[in-house]
Formats: structure tokens, sequence, C-alpha cells
């Protein structure tokens, strides 16, 4: 940026002294030039009458006996003549300024012997580029070598401007998010000097609670990871698809992996993520360790193997999750290892995970979307991280009302109403007051269940519980998964069994009972 | 989205205040330009009056381009900025040229051209083209050759091609033209249909006036070979394009075309001549070539589970093999879901399938395993019935039908015809070259019946006819048969219904 900036300003310099010195050479013309000013300045007042009447025709110079009149064509032309005047020098200043936008192509330039034709085709590639923006397209400031030998590749026109837009938004962003950066750091420590000049007093706050660093926090979140990659439900991505997507779908993919990873490290439960398929020295391997960094890509508490899934596990606990599956997932089963397919197709592909899972002779499903939702547009595949946010909630609460509140919103208009279920209806009504909780008799039982667990368990690890940047009913939830899981039934169905039954709800809430008489 | 362009936008200034100014006009509207050339001080009160904005020039002379401005205003723009900074940017001279083109403005486009020449080493691809076009009309077209060649880093677009060309032949230079366009078709670009009604135009004209270097057999050769390109790539010529071809046949000397705008009978005869227009039906070898692509590239495709499974493939294939030839092959769901009334399903696809037994034509219904289950759309009465008048195949729930239905229909032999309303342009995209898709798409004109209007209990069910004609530039030595557009709205899947036809007088003793 700082260098963009004083190549700039020695430019203007630079055309600042080329005009002057052009001024000097070209000294009569220049004189003229100022003569006509001065003349123009002062009679404006007598010029007006004239010009207004009768709007020039330009292309046909029409002689014209009355002297204002010729003033003004002259005038019109005039900044031919400037530019002409400085057409000689400006050319120099071309090249100048073709060199500095070939600054990083330096090193080539100094190649005595490269092959001739691709660097000519780089080269006019530049040159377009420049010329470009200097037609006001929209263009990024500054490339890549790597980008210029992508752009050089593509074949069309239309192409070429649709990657430099990309290009051209992508640094916009990134300017402008530094740009923002700065000012709040220069914000920042401009209370600081305030406070510093107030008064000295910028001691250490003396609080009775011990101060919660950023790095506990990883830590703690690590040993969580840890521990799902011991203990926890395995769910797998399969990266087997990076010959169906381009360059760019496939750096998506990989930041939406990356969310992924970010959400789950962060949930109270976390999933044991295995990366299957993952070819070593393969596109997606490489973009993986582009994005995390070989060290952070090694620590990372991930399993991932070249391994197909089908080998790593038993065929009959895998199942395929795709939107073109015919069956529907009615229950999380806590007991199954589910496979995304890891894959970006802004293009739509459909049937392509389908066609995976048919091959392996796996077992399929899709999300519940049409049961819960009142689906508007949009094809019903989500992103990676709505996934897994969706699976995580599901795994948690066992409510897919709370898991499906991650589809975006634009692609449909709320909830589906729970039909022919009055009581049901009664419920929704009341958990609209009463902060999303279930207020079924059975369900109250298993509230107040909830509540004694969770006092418990803030005595057991108070730690634990503070922790929770969540909202406290979500908090709640977890603890519930927490008590239900010690119960060896899974939280999903406890609850959606409870939703079709009162019998079985009313005997997950007596054995939920029976378990705290118990404690 | 907003947010990026605005962040784009905001590299240009620093201060705020000048952002927020910068906004409050853009809220206000577009710059409002003068109504005449400005002094330049005066420009700089309007200026300053709108708050100094950030690329003024450029915005108020895309406001006078807009508004359709006198020239003069925007010299006089011009003329202030170059002495207010001292120089003009590339980007407001581009502008200023686009005006001037568009305006019709080719002497001060020269003018232009000279200080830009001066100016910048390299010319982007917008002003290029517009430099073509303007020099294009002027008598200083070969410039415009040049800047052609000149612009090879991006292939020229077939317009920049076809306004040189269109000058070329201005101008009675018949070599260049030609070499022109063979490198247009070269670069895999189709011309436009201006550039060859060019063509056929221009050489009347030329021939009458003088003997080029080209003879009177080369240019009627060229032209006849841009004649059957059309067949060639099925284009079909507008109408004005289609009149000057008709004009250049009449102007033929010693051989007497005559013209006439027609259309075909049902029969696949011309109206006007009365002479029978080419078969919609395949030859043996095109037959066999659509077979194979449709197996290869449709049904299997890049990886067979996509659409079906191999298993599901080959018990499909036995079973087609066991049977007999089919003569139709319905496609159950399509024809069942063309009613609205879900209940009314299964009886559609009856009604349907008994009319084509009636007509003594042995039948394959396609359908998914999921219509044998009973229930308010599929009838267990009305399914049994179906699987008695006509051979039945169901696949699973999960595999696509459609590629079913054409490998049933392709391997029963030319005579067999398939039923559905389906347009089947996803499977003719799955093929790999333009002229395996001309040739799906003949077949399909040909093979495809469409149940017409709706089936309602105790009516006929009627299909809307198939041509038996094919629809594309023919000739048969002394007759042309060339169907054109004289709409614009025409779709993919439709193909025109108005024909010219030329024939050659009886007495043409050449």
């Amino acid at each position: 940026m700082f260098r963009l900036f004083t190549q700039r300003s020695l430019h203007e310099l630079y055309r600042c002294r080329q005009f002057v010195s052009s001024r000097v050479t070209k000294k009569q013309l220049v004189t003229f030039h100022r003569t006509v000013c001065r003349h123009r300045t002062f009679t404006p007042v007598l010029a007006r009458p004239f010009s207004s009447g009768s709007p020039l025709r330009t292309d046909v110079l029409q002689p014209k006996g009355d002297k204002s009149a010729e003033e003004e064509s002259v005038d019109l032309d005039k900044w031919k003549s400037v530019m002409r005047s400085k057409a000689v020098p400006e050319e120099t200043q071309q090249v100048n300024i073709d060199e500095e936008a070939s600054d990083d192509d330096d090193g080539d330039l100094t190649e005595p012997e490269g092959d001739l034709k691709g660097r000519s085709l780089l080269e006019a590639t530049r040159d377009l580029v420049v010329m470009w923006q200097q037609a006001g397209k929209l263009v990024p400031h500054e490339m890549s070598d790597e980008e210029l030998v992508e752009l050089s590749k593509l074949t069309t026109k239309s192409s070429r401007k649709k990657f430099l837009k990309y290009l051209a938004l992508k640094e916009g962003i990134k300017r402008a998010r530094k740009e923002k950066q700065q000012r709040k750091k220069a914000e920042r420590e401009a209370i600081l000097e305030q406070k510093k000049q107030e008064g000295g007093n910028v001691e250490l706050k003396n609080t009775f609670l011990l101060q919660y660093w950023n790095r506990s926090l990883d830590k703690l979140l690590a040993w969580r990871s840890a521990q799902a990659m011991l203990f926890n439900q395995p769910l797998v991505f399969d990266m087997s698809y990076d010959s169906s997507m381009s360059k760019r779908e496939l750096e998506n993919t990989v930041a939406q992996l990356m969310e992924v990873e970010a959400w789950n490290r962060r949930a109270t439960e976390p999933f044991h993520l295995h990366f299957c398929n993952l070819e070593t020295g393969g596109a997606y391997e490489k973009e993986l360790v582009k994005r995390y960094s070989a060290e952070t890509w090694d620590k990372l508490f991930i399993t991932s193997t070249d391994r197909q899934h089908v080998d790593v596990f038993p065929r009959e606990r895998l199942v395929y999750l795709t939107a073109d599956s015919p069956n529907i997932l009615h229950n999380f089963d806590h007991s199954k290892v589910y496979i995304i397919g890891s894959l970006v197709d802004r293009s739509i592909q459909s049937g392509l995970s389908l066609a995976n899972a048919k091959r392996l002779k796996l077992a399929t499903a899709r999300l519940p979307l049409d049961q819960f939702l009142h689906w508007e547009i949009g094809a019903k595949n989500l992103t990676l991280d709505q996934m897994i946010r969706i699976l995580l909630t599901v795994k948690e609460t066992g409510k897919w009302e709370e898991a499906l509140k991650f589809v975006p919103k634009r692609k449909h208009d709320g909830f589906l109403e729970k039909r022919n279920q009055r009581d049901v209806f009664v419920q929704n009504r009341v958990r609209g007051v009463a902060n999303n909780r279930p207020a079924k008799d059975s369900d109250r039982l298993l509230k107040t269940g909830q509540r004694n667990a969770e006092r418990t368990f803030k005595n057991v690890d108070q730690s634990l519980y503070r922790l929770h940047n969540e909202p406290r009913s979500h908090s709640r939830d977890s603890t519930a998964g927490l008590f239900s899981d010690r119960d060896r039934k899974p939280a999903g169905t406890t609850v959606r069994v409870s939703l079709k039954s009162k019998m079985v709800a009313k005997k997950q809430a007596g054995k939920g009972k029976m378990w705290w008489g118990d404690e | 989205m907003l947010k990026k362009k605005t962040a784009l936008a905001a590299e240009d200034e620093q201060e705020p205040e000048k952002e927020l100014d910068m906004k409050a006009t853009r809220r206000a509207g577009k710059l409002q330009p003068p109504d005449r050339p400005l002094t330049i001080a005066e420009w700089r009160k309007l200026k300053e009056s709108v708050g100094n904005l950030p690329r003024f020039d450029i915005k108020m002379i895309c406001a006078l381009f807009s508004s359709g401005s006198e020239l003069g205003i925007a010299k006089s723009l011009l003329t202030f900025v170059a002495v207010e900074t001292g120089t003009l940017s590339y980007e407001l001279l581009l502008r200023y040229l686009t005006l001037c083109v568009h305006g019709g403005h080719d002497a001060e486009v020269f003018d232009v051209y000279g200080i830009m020449r001066g100016r910048f080493s390299t010319l982007d691809t917008g002003a290029s083209s517009l430099f073509i076009k303007s020099f294009s009309r002027t008598a200083r077209w070969r410039e415009a050759v040049n800047i052609l060649h000149e612009m090879k880093v991006v292939t020229p677009s077939p317009r920049n091609y076809g306004d040189v060309i269109a000058a070329a032949m201005l101008h009675g230079d018949m070599m260049t033209a030609w070499a022109l366009y063979d490198e247009l078709i070269e670069n895999g670009l189709s011309p436009q249909q201006d550039t060859w009604e060019t063509l056929f135009k221009g050489v009347k004209r030329t021939t009458e006036v003088e003997a080029d270097n080209i003879s009177h057999s080369e240019y009627e050769e060229r032209l006849r070979g841009i004649l059957s390109g059309m067949r060639n790539n099925q284009i079909y010529p507008q109408y004005n394009l289609v009149s000057s071809i008709k004009s250049w046949f009449e102007s033929l000397p010693g051989q007497k075309w005559t013209g006439n705008w027609t259309s075909a009978t049902p029969k696949g005869l011309c109206r006007c001549c009365g002479s029978e227009l080419e078969s919609i039906q395949l030859t043996a070898d095109e037959y066999q070539e659509i077979k194979d692509r449709v197996m290869t590239d449709i049904i299997q495709g890049r990886d067979v589970f996509n659409k079906t499974t191999p298993e599901e493939l080959e018990h499909f294939k036995e079973f087609v093999k066991r049977r007999p030839s089919f003569d139709v092959v319905v496609d159950g769901l399509n024809v069942a879901n063309a009613n609205k009334d879900k209940s009314k399903q299964s009886a559609t696809l009856l009604a349907v399938v008994s009319e084509l037994e009636r007509q003594g034509l042995t039948v394959l219904v396609l359908g998914r395993k999921h219509m044998l289950r009973p229930s308010k759309s599929w009838e267990r009465h009305n399914m049994n019935l179906i699987q008695l008048k006509a051979h039945c195949f169901f696949t699973d729930n999960i595999s696509e039908d459609d590629p079913f239905l054409l490998y049933a229909t392709l391997q029963s032999g030319n005579h067999c015809r398939f039923v559905s309303r389906d347009l089947m342009r996803d499977h003719k995209a799955c093929l790999p070259d333009g002229a395996t898709r001309r040739l799906f798409f003949k077949w399909q004109r040909g093979h495809q019946l469409v149940v017409d209007g709706q089936v309602a209990a105790g009516r006929m069910v009627r299909f809307q006819s198939v041509p038996s004609y094919d629809t594309i530039v023919q000739t048969s030595g002394d007759s042309w048969h060339i169907p054109y557009d004289n709409t614009e709205d025409r779709t993919t899947y439709e193909v025109p219904q108005q024909w010219l036809c030329l024939i050659r007088g009886s007495n043409s003793t050449q």
C-alpha cells in the first residue's frame, strides 16, 4: 500500500516536472494559451450572449466573421492542442508507467532466454489489464504473476472480464478491511493516549475473579476436541470431489471446511471429524495446508486419511447425507456415521454424491426439510458450515426445529405448523412465550429434571458452565443432552419420541426422575 | 454486494466529508448536464456547485452521453479539464470517443485517434472497437484493418470483423473482405447476420461496376459456401438477410432465378414450386451414430451411477432384447403428469395407452416403481389395465427414466416413436458437439409424439402432428429452399415456418 502511494506521488512529481519542461520548450504555444486564458477570464460576460443563442455545430467548422464566436471555436478545440503539445513527453511517461506496472516482472526481464512466446503473451495480457484499468473497468490494481498466468489462459473476453472483476472485488474488500483495522487501531491508541494524559491511573483492575484468557479457552476447546477424537460420534467428510470442481469452487469448499472445523471445535460436544479420501499431495490437501499453514494443519484435531470411508468404518453404520436421496432422516441416530460430500457446485451438479453412495451401496438420507420448513426457493443442498451446525444442534437437542434454524432464511418462509395435533399447536404458542421451552406436561417433568441437572452440573464443574458464551437456554439444552446420554438413551430420540406419544415420554421422564432420585 | 462496491468506490477519496457529499449527490440523482458549451469559469462554478465531486469529468461526460447532448458541450468540458489539470485521462478520452462514434462525428474521431495514439502506447479493446467501427465508415477504413490486427491479444469480436468486412465490401476490396471472413471462421467465431448481408449485397454492386481480381464464379462459389455453412450449422437467416440473398440470386446474370416467399404443406411439399422437401428421417449412418452417442454420452455419461446403476441398465437392456421391437415408447410419468388433477393421473396414462393400442401399435410404458404402489393417483385397476395393454418397465425411484426412454426408442429402430412433452434439452446438452446435438434435435423432431390438448374421459386422444420434412437450408442444384426467421422470439426447440423458394428459370442457357 505504502509502496503504491510513494510510487504514485513520485509519478505525479515526475509528471509535473515533465509538464514544466514541456512548457519551457513549447514556450510559444504556452504563451498563446495563456493569453487565451486571460482573455477568457475577462470576456465571459461579453461572450455569453453569443454562445447561448446558437449552440455550436462543432464538426463542421463554420467560418464566422464575428470575433468572439471564433474565439469560442478555438476554445472548444483547445484541449487538442494541449494534448498534442504534451504528446511526446507523455509517451516517455507511458513507458515509465509500464515499467512501474511490470515492477514485479523484473525477475523475468533479467532472464536471457525465456520462452518468448509465453512471455510476450504475458506482457500483452499485462498491457491489456493496464489499459482496461485506465479505461475505468473494474480491474485489480495489483496482480500476482500467478493470477496473470491464469488470466492469460482464459480465452474469451467475457471470462477475462469476470475474472478481473472477481479479483478487483476481492482486492477492494481486503483493502477496506485493512483500512478499518488501521482506523480502529488508531482510535484505540488515541484513547489509550488520552487516558495516559488524563492521569496515570492505568493500573490493573483488581477483581476477585481470575482473568480468563483466550488461550485458556483455546486449551479447553482443544481438550474437548481431543476427547471427541477418542469417544465421540464420527462425522465423515468425503473429499473425493476435487475432480468435479473448478479451482474457485475448491477454494470455497476449503473455506467452508475451515468454518466446519471451527464450529465443531466450539460445540459442547463435538463430532470426531474425518476427512476421508483426502489424496496426499492432491489439490484439496494443498489448499487446506495453504489456508491452515502446515503447522496448524498438523496440530488440528481431525482425522484425515486417504482411505475410503467404507474402509474405515463398517458399511452398515454409514449413512450418506445427500439432498438427492429418496429417504428422509427422521431421527438422528447417534450410533451411525454420517457422511457429507464436501462439494461446492456453483453450477448445480445434481446426483453427484448420490451416484457415489449408489456405487458403494451405502444407505442414504436427506434432511427433513420439507417436513419442517415451508420451502420457497433455492436448491435443497446446503453449505458445509450450515450442515455441521444443523447436525451439531440436532445431536445436542434432538429437535429438528432448533437445528433447521440454520437453513438460510431466504430459502424458506418459516416453519410448518404441525397439522392435526391440537396440543402441539398449543405447545407452540406457549413455547413462543416461554423461551422455546417445551411446555407439555410430560416435558415439564423432564424440565424439572433438567433444572436439577443444571444445578448439580454447576456444582460439579462451575468453570465449565461459565465458559458458555451461548444463551442460557442453550446451555440447558446441552446439559439435558448430557443427562440423557448418561442414561444410555440418545437425547434426540428422547424428545422426538415424547412428541409422538405421551406414554413413552412419561416413561423417559420417569426414568430421569429415578435417576435423579438415585443421585 | 453494495458494501463491496462502496468499498471500491471509496478508494479514491480519503476524507469522509467528500464521501458523504458523493453519497448525497448520488441520492439526489444524476448530474444535470448543461445545455450549451460552458466557459472554463462556468465549468469551475458548476463543479463547485455539486461539491467538487471526485471524478466529476467522467460523471459529467456520462451524463452528456446519456442525455444525447451536443458535441460542443463535451468539447468545452474537455477543454476545461485540460486547462485545469494539464492533461486528460484515458478514461475521459474514451468516453468522449464513444460520444463521437455514436453521434457519427467521424472527422472528430480522427483527431481523437491521433491524440490517443500519441499519448498512449496501446489501446484497450473498447477503444479499438470504437475506432474500427468509426474508421470503417470512412475512406480511412484500411487503418481499421491495422487496428484489428493489433488487438489480437483477445480475439476480436465478430462485430469487429463485421465492421471491417463491411468497409472492405463498401470500398470494393473483395480480397481483404474474404480474407477477413476466412480468418473469422478460422477463429471459431460465428459471423453476424449483418456481415453475411453485406457480403451478399456487396457482390451485387461491384460485379456490375468492375471486374475485380476474383472471378464471378468464385464469388458465387463463396456465397454458396456460406449457404451450405448455414445448412451445416442449422442457422436460419433473418428476414433482412434472406431478402438480400433473394435479390442476389435474382441478379445473377443469365441464370434467371426467381424467388418466392412460401411455406410448406404438412406432407412436406413446397407450396410454391410443389417440389418435395428433404425428409426428416435419418439415414442409416446418421441413425447408427445417434444411437451410439445417446448410449455413451447420455445414458452412461461420465458416471453411469449418476442416472442409473449398471445392474439396472443391464437389466433393462435384457428386457428390451427379449421383447419384440416397439412401435411407440411412452414416458409414463410425463404423460400422466400432463393432467393437473392428481387423482386422474393413471386414467390419463391409460387413455393414451389405449389409444395407441387401438392403432395396433406395440407399446412400451416406462415408469418408476412407486407407480405400482396403489394410491390415489395410481389406482391399481388402471395400472393393471395398462400392464395388460402394453409392455411395462419400472425403474428405481431414484433413477432417471428419460435415458431409458431414449434407449428403448433408439433400439427399436427408425420407425419407433416416443410420447413425452419433455423438450429433452438437458439430454441434448449432454452431447459433446454441435453436430451431434443438431442430429439429436432432428431425430427428436421426427420421432416425438406430443399429446395434443387435455386428455378427458370419453374424448379421443390426439397427438400433435410430426413434420415429415426437415427444416433446413437445402438445394437440388436448380432450386434452393431456405427457411427463415421472421420473428424475434423463436425458442431453441422451435423451427421457422416460413420459406424462401428459389428456382432457376427453365429456359436458362448458360
